[in-house]
């Protein structure tokens, strides 16, 4: 590994050219290095990033993953396949229901399964559902993040009406354990249609107030238009997925491209935003969640009759298949290999905010140390997430920790002085 | 493709105090959260809580076991019976329930209806023993 030179994985044009960036810690020495990670639950797949300041504003940040690594692909390999349903739905408490969508439908495809019509609808009803949850749950953080508390509180609160409807159609709010090879486990529940218009109206109403506040409201305008801000042309290089690269203007969306469950029939519109910002994303995320309720209504009108699931062998025939899914998050891929037996000999999976990391850091470079909290949840990596970075000043042989509080605070405050 | 234009939205001018007429609204409603511990808890006609077994109904037969994704059921040895001539092993399950997801699928998978999932949800507990289910063990004995 050379020394010297523009190593940096992203190679900003002007940013790091200009100044000599190298892997070596110590070798940062003009600049300020913020390591941030990688021993907390930081983000969804804890992440380190190094931060290099000169002042307050970052010239470039570097990300390193792989520090909390599980083992589920190994563990995959022990466990039957039913067994794996549960144990995929456990890398992600928020899109788990993305995870079992695509690898059921990846055994689906090995098994050449025909999914009943009515299983198809359902999943599409609870996929939305989550899609819904997971985008209110991540306008409140970005509420939060900004200092704006009650946005956050309010959001969260409605939300609670979303993740109500996912208990009582699967038993869970969380960990839906709803799909099974072949379909789903359990049909509707009786009466389920009249609760779900009820909500959806209420939620569509809610949203629709909500997205106004954000275009409008100072609090948020200040901390978030304008910041993390990428175009067309450098997400097109770094390949971002999901809202972040539909943010610039791309109208990518694998529901449409290559639809799966009852997409080709309940055929979603992509919304997309021109800006790129942090701001862009707020109002972009309001859009699909309106998007995902009139999905929603549109399966539940046109749900057909019929069994919700067939019976699946114990064995999968041998082969391979790959599947993709449209996670809250953006594209959520599946690769299974089967022997020909009741376990699987390979499954590679590649999460959403493993295509965003680079993005992410791309997205930081030139904005301030204020706007890490922010422009990190931009890309929505998972919830609870900082709370504790260290910082490091190497020039001043000086290192301090600062919990994410910490930071929280102190990005309210620096907006507090400078514009507000 | 559905373009939402951010400019037009720069065009209506920042304010602060957006939100002021909805803080108001909910500064004077009754509190949206519920005192949990003080009052009952509902949880949804399909929640999946704790695990339950009908000891009469279970055959022993050890589905259960085989599809457990979280090795919480072990089939024990409980003795033997006589069918005709011959002598046959007897087992039944026990289920270490702190270890259980909950996801049901040894109920879903269960021929003889012998299992169950409860709305019983407070297993919060300083003895992990007393999460271990042996209930089929008893009766058998």
């Amino acid at each position: 590994m050379s020394d010297k030179g523009n190593n940096s994985p992203i190679s900003g044009e002007e940013g790091s050219a200009k100044r000599e960036v190298s892997a070596g810690l110590m070798q940062y020495s003009p600049e300020n290095l913020m390591p941030f990670g990688p021993v907390h639950p930081a983000l969804h797949e804890p992440e380190y990033f190094k931060l290099i300041l000169e002042g307050e504003v970052i010239v470039d940040a570097i990300p390193r993953i792989g520090f909390v690594h599980r083992g589920i692909e190994r563990a995959a390999q022990d466990r039957t396949w039913i067994k794996n349903i549960y144990l995929f739905e456990r890398i992600c408490g928020i899109c788990s229901f993305a995870h079992s969508l695509s690898y059921v439908q990846a055994i689906e495809g090995i098994l050449q399964f025909e999914v009943p019509k009515r299983a198809r609808y359902i999943r599409v009803i609870v996929a939305e559902l989550e899609r819904i949850h997971s985008h209110m749950l991540w306008l409140g953080l970005v509420g939060y993040w900004t200092g704006f508390d009650t946005l956050f509180m309010w959001i969260w609160k409605d939300r609670e009406h979303v993740l109500d409807l996912i208990e009582a159609i699967t038993g869970n709010r969380v960990h839906k354990s709803y799909n099974t090879i072949s379909g789903v486990r359990k049909d509707l529940p009786e009466n389920i249609s009249e609760p779900i218009k009820r909500e959806m109206a209420y939620i569509q109403d809610r949203i629709r107030y909500y997205r106004d506040l954000v275009s409008r409201e100072e609090t948020l305008v200040v901390r978030t238009r304008g910041i993390g801000k990428i175009d067309a042309e450098t997400a097109r290089k770094l390949c971002p997925v999901g809202p972040l690269l539909r943010s610039t203007g791309i109208a990518r969306d694998v529901r449409t491209e290559d639809p799966y469950a009852a997409y080709d029939e309940i055929v979603p519109e992509v919304k997309t935003s021109s800006q790129g910002d942090v701001a862009s994303l707020l109002t972009l995320r309001a859009d699909e969640v309106l998007e995902s309720c009139r999905l929603i209504l549109l399966a539940l009108e046109k749900m057909p009759s019929g069994p919700t699931k067939l019976t699946a062998p114990r064995s999968v025939p041998k082969g391979e298949n790959a599947f993709h899914v449209e996670a809250p998050r953006g594209e959520l891929f599946y690769y299974i290999r089967s022997p020909g037996g009741i376990t699987p000999e390979r499954v590679k999976i590649r999460t959403p905010t493993m295509a965003n990391v680079l993005t992410a850091t791309s997205m930081l470079k030139g904005y301030t140390l204020a706007d890490v909290p922010v422009v990190l949840t931009g890309m929505d990596p998972c919830f609870g997430c900082m709370d504790r970075i260290s910082v490091f000043e190497v020039d001043k042989e000086k290192q301090w920790s600062v919990r994410g509080e910490d930071l929280r605070q102190y990005g309210i405050s620096h907006y507090k002085t400078k514009k507000l | 493709m559905v373009e939402n234009d951010a400019s037009e939205d720069s065009k209506k001018g920042m304010k602060v105090g957006g939100a002021l007429g909805e803080m108001f609204r909910t500064a004077f409603q009754r509190p949206i959260t519920k005192k949990y511990p003080f009052g009952a808890a509902q949880v949804a006609e399909r929640f999946r809580g704790k695990l339950d077994i009908d000891p009469v109904k279970c055959t022993g037969c050890g589905v259960c076991e085989a599809v457990c994704p979280a090795s919480v059921i072990q089939m024990v040895h409980t003795g033997t019976r006589k069918v005709g001539t011959r002598e046959i092993e007897t087992k039944r399950p026990t289920f270490d329930l702190y270890t259980c997801i909950s996801c049901g699928q040894c109920v879903d998978d269960c021929r003889f209806e012998a299992l169950r999932l409860t709305h019983e949800f407070e297993l919060a507990t300083v003895d992990k023993k007393s999460l271990v289910m042996d209930k089929a063990l008893k009766v058998v004995n």
